[in-house]
Protein backbone atom coordinates (compact mmCIF):
# COMPACT_ATOMS: atom_id res chain seq x y z
CA UNK A 1 0.00 0.00 0.00
CA UNK A 2 1.18 3.29 -0.79
CA UNK A 3 -0.19 6.05 1.21
CA UNK A 4 0.83 9.78 2.35
CA UNK A 5 -0.47 11.55 5.46
CA UNK A 6 -0.87 15.34 5.37
CA UNK A 7 -2.57 17.71 7.63
CA UNK A 8 -4.63 20.66 6.51
CA UNK A 9 -4.79 23.12 9.54
CA UNK A 10 -6.21 26.94 10.43
CA UNK A 11 -4.41 28.95 12.90
CA UNK A 12 -6.05 31.64 15.45
CA UNK A 13 -6.47 35.10 14.81
CA UNK A 14 -5.47 38.30 16.76
CA UNK A 15 -8.74 40.48 17.17
CA UNK A 16 -7.91 43.83 17.95
CA UNK A 17 -11.27 46.42 18.76
CA UNK A 18 -11.87 50.39 19.97
CA UNK A 19 -14.67 52.11 21.20
CA UNK A 20 -15.55 55.35 19.98
CA UNK A 21 -13.17 55.94 17.96
CA UNK A 22 -10.30 54.43 15.54
CA UNK A 23 -7.09 51.88 17.03
CA UNK A 24 -4.79 54.19 19.22
CA UNK A 25 -1.37 54.34 18.34
CA UNK A 26 -0.64 51.66 21.24
CA UNK A 27 -2.77 49.12 19.69
CA UNK A 28 -1.22 49.96 16.20
CA UNK A 29 2.07 49.56 17.81
CA UNK A 30 1.58 45.71 18.71
CA UNK A 31 -0.27 44.95 15.50
CA UNK A 32 2.68 45.74 13.59
CA UNK A 33 5.56 44.63 16.12
CA UNK A 34 2.88 40.82 15.81
CA UNK A 35 4.35 40.86 12.12
CA UNK A 36 7.77 42.63 12.25
CA UNK A 37 9.45 39.96 15.34
CA UNK A 38 8.84 36.54 16.91
CA UNK A 39 10.47 35.81 19.38
CA UNK A 40 10.34 31.85 20.08
CA UNK A 41 9.95 30.28 23.57
CA UNK A 42 11.78 27.48 22.73
CA UNK A 43 15.17 29.89 21.50
CA UNK A 44 18.10 29.56 23.47
CA UNK A 45 17.98 32.07 26.20
CA UNK A 46 21.39 34.29 25.02
CA UNK A 47 20.02 34.56 21.67
CA UNK A 48 16.04 35.29 23.43
CA UNK A 49 17.55 38.39 25.67
CA UNK A 50 19.06 40.03 22.78
CA UNK A 51 16.23 39.79 20.28
CA UNK A 52 13.68 40.80 22.96
CA UNK A 53 15.82 43.79 23.37
CA UNK A 54 16.04 44.18 19.49
CA UNK A 55 12.06 43.84 19.66
CA UNK A 56 12.18 46.57 22.24
CA UNK A 57 13.82 49.02 20.52
CA UNK A 58 12.26 48.44 17.12
CA UNK A 59 8.70 48.75 19.13
CA UNK A 60 10.11 52.53 21.08
CA UNK A 61 10.84 53.22 17.34
CA UNK A 62 7.52 52.18 15.60
CA UNK A 63 5.29 54.03 18.58
CA UNK A 64 7.02 57.16 17.91
CA UNK A 65 6.48 57.06 14.06
CA UNK A 66 2.96 55.93 14.26
CA UNK A 67 2.45 58.61 16.86
CA UNK A 68 4.07 61.21 14.47
CA UNK A 69 2.31 60.01 11.19
CA UNK A 70 -0.88 60.39 13.24
CA UNK A 71 -0.39 63.84 14.33
CA UNK A 72 0.98 65.03 10.76
CA UNK A 73 -2.00 63.72 9.17
CA UNK A 74 -4.43 65.82 11.72
CA UNK A 75 -2.27 68.97 10.73
CA UNK A 76 -2.80 68.56 6.94
CA UNK A 77 -6.27 67.42 7.76
CA UNK A 78 -6.97 70.84 9.91
CA UNK A 79 -5.03 72.88 7.42
CA UNK A 80 -7.62 71.84 4.48
CA UNK A 81 -10.78 72.23 6.82
CA UNK A 82 -9.37 75.66 7.59
CA UNK A 83 -8.65 76.56 4.24
CA UNK A 84 -12.19 75.76 3.06
CA UNK A 85 -13.38 78.11 5.90
CA UNK A 86 -14.07 75.29 8.88
CA UNK A 87 -12.31 76.47 11.56
CA UNK A 88 -14.22 75.37 14.26
CA UNK A 89 -13.73 71.55 12.76
CA UNK A 90 -9.58 72.65 12.18
CA UNK A 91 -9.39 73.16 15.69
CA UNK A 92 -11.98 70.27 16.39
CA UNK A 93 -9.19 68.12 14.65
CA UNK A 94 -5.97 69.46 16.17
CA UNK A 95 -7.20 69.10 19.64
CA UNK A 96 -7.56 65.31 18.84
CA UNK B 1 -19.84 25.13 22.07
CA UNK B 2 -21.54 27.11 19.34
CA UNK B 3 -18.26 28.20 17.24
CA UNK B 4 -15.54 25.86 16.84
CA UNK B 5 -12.20 27.04 15.35
CA UNK B 6 -11.31 24.38 12.27
CA UNK B 7 -10.85 23.98 8.81
CA UNK B 8 -13.55 22.91 7.19
CA UNK B 9 -13.88 19.01 6.20
CA UNK B 10 -15.61 19.82 3.09
CA UNK B 11 -12.96 22.23 2.04
CA UNK B 12 -10.17 19.63 2.44
CA UNK B 13 -12.26 17.53 0.08
CA UNK B 14 -12.60 20.54 -2.46
CA UNK B 15 -8.77 21.20 -2.22
CA UNK B 16 -8.45 17.68 -4.03
CA UNK B 17 -10.93 18.71 -6.67
CA UNK B 18 -9.33 22.14 -7.26
CA UNK B 19 -12.11 24.14 -6.13
CA UNK B 20 -10.09 26.52 -4.56
CA UNK B 21 -7.97 29.04 -5.71
CA UNK B 22 -5.73 30.70 -3.49
CA UNK B 23 -3.69 32.99 -6.02
CA UNK B 24 -3.31 36.53 -5.43
CA UNK B 25 -4.00 37.21 -9.23
CA UNK B 26 -6.99 35.61 -10.66
CA UNK B 27 -7.87 33.61 -7.43
CA UNK B 28 -11.33 33.39 -6.21
CA UNK B 29 -13.12 35.94 -3.96
CA UNK B 30 -12.48 35.15 -0.24
CA UNK B 31 -14.86 36.85 2.53
CA UNK B 32 -14.97 36.92 5.84
CA UNK B 33 -18.11 36.61 8.11
CA UNK B 34 -18.57 37.94 11.60
CA UNK B 35 -20.58 35.78 13.85
CA UNK B 36 -22.21 36.25 17.67
CA UNK B 37 -23.17 33.65 19.84
CA UNK B 38 -26.53 33.41 22.28
CA UNK B 39 -28.70 35.13 20.23
CA UNK B 40 -25.98 38.44 19.07
CA UNK B 41 -26.92 37.73 15.41
CA UNK B 42 -28.80 39.69 13.55
CA UNK B 43 -32.45 38.44 14.09
CA UNK B 44 -31.46 37.22 17.56
CA UNK B 45 -30.08 34.62 16.17
CA UNK B 46 -26.96 32.62 17.85
CA UNK B 47 -24.53 30.88 15.46
CA UNK B 48 -23.26 27.36 15.20
CA UNK B 49 -19.94 27.10 13.28
CA UNK B 50 -17.40 23.97 12.87
CA UNK B 51 -15.92 21.36 10.98
CA UNK B 52 -18.78 20.78 9.17
CA UNK B 53 -19.62 23.55 7.89
CA UNK B 54 -19.84 23.82 4.19
CA UNK B 55 -20.99 27.05 3.70
CA UNK B 56 -21.32 30.42 4.26
CA UNK B 57 -24.93 31.15 6.19
CA UNK B 58 -26.55 33.98 7.86
CA UNK B 59 -27.60 32.21 11.09
CA UNK B 60 -25.93 33.85 13.99
CA UNK B 61 -24.52 36.49 11.30
CA UNK B 62 -23.42 39.66 13.11
CA UNK B 63 -25.76 42.77 11.86
CA UNK B 64 -24.39 45.12 9.66
CA UNK B 65 -22.57 48.13 11.39
CA UNK B 66 -20.13 50.85 10.04
CA UNK B 67 -18.11 49.77 7.39
CA UNK B 68 -19.25 46.50 8.38
CA UNK B 69 -22.01 44.94 5.64
CA UNK B 70 -23.91 41.15 5.96
CA UNK B 71 -22.13 38.91 4.21
CA UNK B 72 -18.71 39.94 5.70
CA UNK B 73 -15.56 41.77 3.91
CA UNK B 74 -13.54 40.27 1.08
CA UNK B 75 -10.23 39.26 2.05
CA UNK B 76 -7.03 40.21 0.34
CA UNK B 77 -5.04 37.42 -0.86
CA UNK B 78 -1.49 36.84 -0.43
CA UNK B 79 0.24 33.93 -2.91
CA UNK B 80 0.29 30.46 -1.51
CA UNK B 81 3.95 29.90 -0.93
CA UNK B 82 6.28 26.83 0.73
CA UNK B 83 9.11 26.68 3.81
CA UNK B 84 10.66 23.65 4.17
CA UNK B 85 8.04 20.80 3.48
CA UNK B 86 4.95 23.17 4.15
CA UNK B 87 2.56 24.91 1.82
CA UNK B 88 0.67 27.52 3.62
CA UNK B 89 -1.11 31.17 2.60
CA UNK B 90 -1.96 34.35 4.09
CA UNK B 91 -4.47 37.11 3.59
CA UNK B 92 -4.29 41.03 4.43
CA UNK B 93 -5.35 42.48 8.06
CA UNK B 94 -8.86 42.94 7.80
CA UNK B 95 -11.20 46.41 9.59
CA UNK B 96 -14.05 47.59 9.69
CA UNK B 97 -14.44 51.14 10.98
CA UNK B 98 -17.47 52.92 12.52
CA UNK B 99 -18.76 49.67 13.82
CA UNK B 100 -20.85 48.38 16.78
CA UNK B 101 -20.27 44.90 16.71
CA UNK B 102 -19.90 41.67 18.93
CA UNK B 103 -18.67 39.25 17.21
CA UNK B 104 -17.51 35.44 18.81
CA UNK B 105 -16.06 34.05 15.68
CA UNK B 106 -15.98 34.11 12.08
CA UNK B 107 -16.25 32.17 8.64
CA UNK B 108 -13.82 32.14 5.65
CA UNK B 109 -15.41 31.37 2.95
CA UNK B 110 -15.24 31.52 -0.94
CA UNK B 111 -17.95 33.76 -2.55
CA UNK B 112 -16.60 32.78 -5.62
CA UNK B 113 -17.39 29.02 -5.22
CA UNK B 114 -20.95 28.88 -4.16
CA UNK B 115 -20.06 30.51 -0.96
CA UNK B 116 -18.31 27.22 0.24
CA UNK B 117 -17.03 27.05 3.52
CA UNK B 118 -13.06 27.49 4.42
CA UNK B 119 -12.43 27.57 8.24
CA UNK B 120 -13.71 28.69 11.25
CA UNK B 121 -12.36 30.63 13.90
CA UNK B 122 -12.86 31.12 17.31
CA UNK B 123 -12.22 34.34 19.18
CA UNK B 124 -12.94 32.17 22.85
CA UNK B 125 -14.03 35.08 24.38
CA UNK B 126 -16.52 37.97 22.63
CA UNK B 127 -14.92 40.89 20.72
CA UNK B 128 -16.75 43.98 21.21
CA UNK B 129 -15.99 47.28 18.94
CA UNK B 130 -18.70 50.14 20.19
CA UNK B 131 -18.75 53.35 17.06
CA UNK B 132 -15.03 51.73 16.33
CA UNK B 133 -12.91 49.72 14.43
CA UNK B 134 -12.81 45.78 14.64
CA UNK B 135 -9.59 44.33 13.57
CA UNK B 136 -8.52 40.82 12.15
CA UNK B 137 -4.72 40.57 12.37
CA UNK B 138 -4.07 37.51 10.31
CA UNK B 139 -0.98 35.08 11.91
CA UNK B 140 2.74 35.78 10.45
CA UNK B 141 2.48 33.88 7.25
CA UNK B 142 5.65 31.05 7.39
CA UNK B 143 5.40 27.25 7.87
CA UNK B 144 4.35 27.32 11.70
CA UNK B 145 2.16 30.31 11.89
CA UNK B 146 -0.07 30.90 8.78
CA UNK B 147 -3.62 31.12 8.64
CA UNK B 148 -4.21 27.98 6.68
CA UNK B 149 -0.93 25.11 6.13
CA UNK B 150 -0.63 22.41 4.86
CA UNK B 151 2.00 20.32 6.26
Amino acid sequence: MISVETGVTVQSVNVMTSDEGGLNTEQLTQLAMDKVINVADSAPPAIKDQAEAFRGSIENVLRHYIELARREERATIAYRMAKAGQKEMADLVRRI
Amino acid sequence: MAIAQAMCTSFKKELLEGVHNFKNSGGGTFKLALYAEGSGGKSSTTATLGATSTVFVTTGEVASSGTYTTGGGSLTRVDPTTSGTTGFTDFADLSFTTATITAMGALIYNSSASNKAVAVLDFTTNKTSTSGTFTIQFPTANASNAIIRIA
